[in-house]
């Protein structure tokens, strides 16, 4: 764990000084201890074009990004752990089909021109998915079989199938907006401010505190739900909130940087051969785990590509292909 | 202790599988459901349990409805071996046998030597010691559900519920097992109550005998009294050959082979 938290600042040291204006480590390191320590004197041999970059520009966004990788990791842990099903990830219940959705409707009624409203749009759209999936997968008459994980998963799909041909519809009559959506869709970290980050973080910090306080019940729900509830596990009640507190943490990532696949899947199943299954070790191995994929697969996109490629685009490409290897390495051996 | 069943009723969509059952379990015996596939010995163990709430009358613990206990304080007197003892992730046997403490053990601290020395000491009773670090999907199913034996064990409860815990076990685990409960029953003064379908193991083994059919008492008292003929034809539609047998000193009960 301390290793990889080394890892992380020194990444971000990293993708810090790459870019298209190069930017010495030392200059880095005595800009962030200045701004940190208050204490001007340190910064006054950098340039202010440096300064500029660094914390209008790159700052925000590496830590935006970091943060919204620990959060899919962090919420693909949660899924997969109450689903008792390995194929779960932040999406399963239709999360992104709704931000998209929302996302989509925003830009198709031209709410764009306020930078506010898409992300607001695609959070509500996410939150109003989950809430349908929840009432569609609970009931009351026959309480055994509510909020289990088949009618979980079953309503999630039947929800964003219904979702993206929505959105399919709305790509149809948007003629010249089409592009803007798919853009959209695809992800993005691109010119993401101070402010973006602060929500993420927020929602990260409140998600990981829930998530560690019932990572030992999340553990006893691989049980199956008659052990874990002898055992003490009110399950319903963890079940309902670690759901939210999954959902909430991917719909606020999507609806800050769009739809980036494969970290909430993957993340949490390379960690896994590593740890073991026990949540206490997984969910903050995981996020960190998470933060330093996600920003890795940014900055390549950002500093080393010609051309800034989106980046759901290429963590599914670069991901996918790594997933197989180990899937077939792990599973056969 | 005494676990009282007040005339309980449980429906799946008006489907009655417990109809107006009454009885009452007391410390220090070892009871035995026994009934044909259906017969709801399942769903009863569910309701003791509290993972099920009757649709109708109370299950008490010491005369007090068990739905007023929090969950926690449910688990910290009544432990399952259920038959779902499939584990989705790859925890490893030691992992799985000290969840069995999670009652005891307050949120963010780590098991104290005491736990530890249970778990120790429970997994050496049940001869699974040297399945350690083994990852509990990997096992067969009858070391599985000896360490699910072993955790319903570690959680050091006076009430034990057994649903068929011994169906993967071969002959010399299952003795072995039983053994371990029945001592418990009579130096701890425990309540087990166990799901069997071997009527001659519930015979020799328990100290009463709770035969369901359709989700009715047909029969409770010690099997000595209980296990007929015809109460089997009767339960199960069996004919069979039921007579003491002096080496096992209980009721055993010999089927046609045709």
């Amino acid at each position: 764990m301390i290793l990889l938290s080394f890892f992380l600042v020194a990444m971000v040291l990293i993708s810090l000084s790459m870019g298209y204006i190069q930017i010495p480590m030392m200059d880095i390191i005595s800009i962030l201890i200045g701004k940190l320590s208050g204490n001007h004197e340190i910064m006054k041999n950098t340039s202010e074009t440096y300064l500029a970059v660094l914390f209008d520009v790159r700052l925000p966004r590496i830590l935006t990004c970091a943060s919204v990788g620990a959060a899919l990791a962090l919420s693909g842990v949660l899924f997969q752990g109450i689903l008792l099903n390995p194929l779960a990830d932040p999406y399963t219940l239709g999360v992104s089909a709704g931000a998209a959705f929302g996302a989509s409707i925003a830009i198709l009624m031209n709410f764009s021109a306020a930078v506010v409203s898409v992300p607001a749009f695609a959070f509500t759209g996410a939150c109003a998915t989950l809430f349908v999936v929840v009432f569609l997968s609970y009931s009351s008459k026959n309480p055994i079989a509510g909020l289990s994980s088949n009618n979980l998963i079953l309503s999630g799909i039947i929800v964003a199938s219904i979702l993206s041909a929505g959105i399919s519809f709305l790509k149809f009559i948007a003629n010249e907006q089409v592009s803007v959506i798919i853009f959209w869709l695809m992800g993005s970290f691109a010119s993401k401010t101070w402010s973006n980050f602060i929500v993420v973080f927020t929602f990260l910090v409140i998600g990981l505190f829930i998530s560690m306080f019932f990572a030992r019940d999340l553990n006893l729900i691989s049980l199956g739900p008659k052990s874990a509830t002898s055992l003490g596990v009110d399950l319903k009640k963890i079940t309902f909130i670690l759901l939210v507190t999954g959902s909430m943490i991917a719909a606020i990532c999507v609806s800050v940087s769009g739809i980036i696949g494969f970290v909430g899947l993957l993340v949490p199943h390379m960690v896994r051969f590593i740890t073991g299954p026990d949540n206490r070790k997984l969910i903050p191995l995981s996020m960190l785990a998470g933060a330093i994929l996600l920003l890795f697969a940014d900055t390549i996109t950002r500093a080393v590509l010609p051309h800034e490629i989106p980046i759901g685009v290429l963590t599914a490409l670069t991901g996918g292909p790594v997933f197989c290897w180990i899937f077939k390495k792990n599973r056969f051996k | 202790m005494e676990i009282s069943l007040h005339n309980i009723s449980f429906a799946y969509n008006n489907d009655m599988i417990i109809k107006k059952m009454s009885c009452s379990f007391v410390s220090g015996n070892f009871y035995s459901i026994i009934g044909p596939n259906g017969s709801g010995k399942t769903t009863l163990l569910d309701l003791i349990s509290g993972f099920l709430n009757p649709s109708s009358g109370d299950v008490c613990i010491n005369e007090t409805p068990i739905l007023s206990f929090s969950k926690k304080e449910i688990s910290k007197n009544i432990a399952l071996v259920s038959q779902d003892y499939a584990i989705n992730f790859p925890f490893n046997v030691q992992e799985v046998v000290m969840m069995g403490r999670h009652p005891y053990i307050s949120r963010f601290s780590h098991p104290s030597s005491n736990d530890i020395k249970r778990v120790k000491r429970i997994m050496e009773l049940c001869g699974i010691c040297h399945l350690y670090d083994r990852k509990i999907n990997e096992l067969s199913g009858g070391e599985r559900q000896r360490c699910v034996f072993a955790r319903a064990l570690c959680q050091d409860t006076p009430i034990l519920l057994l649903d068929e815990a011994f169906s993967n076990m071969d002959i010399n685990h299952t003795l072995h097992m039983l053994r371990l409960v029945k001592q418990a029953v009579k130096e701890n003064n425990k309540i087990v109550i166990s799901v069997f379908h071997d009527l001659n193991l519930a015979s020799s083994w328990s100290d009463a005998l709770l035969m369901l059919k359709g989700g009715e008492i047909k029969a409770f008292g010690n099997a000595q009294g209980i296990l007929t003929q015809q109460a089997i034809k009767d339960v199960f539609d069996v004919v069979s050959l039921v007579e003491f047998n002096e080496h096992v000193q209980a009721k055993q009960v010999y089927y046609p082979s045709i």
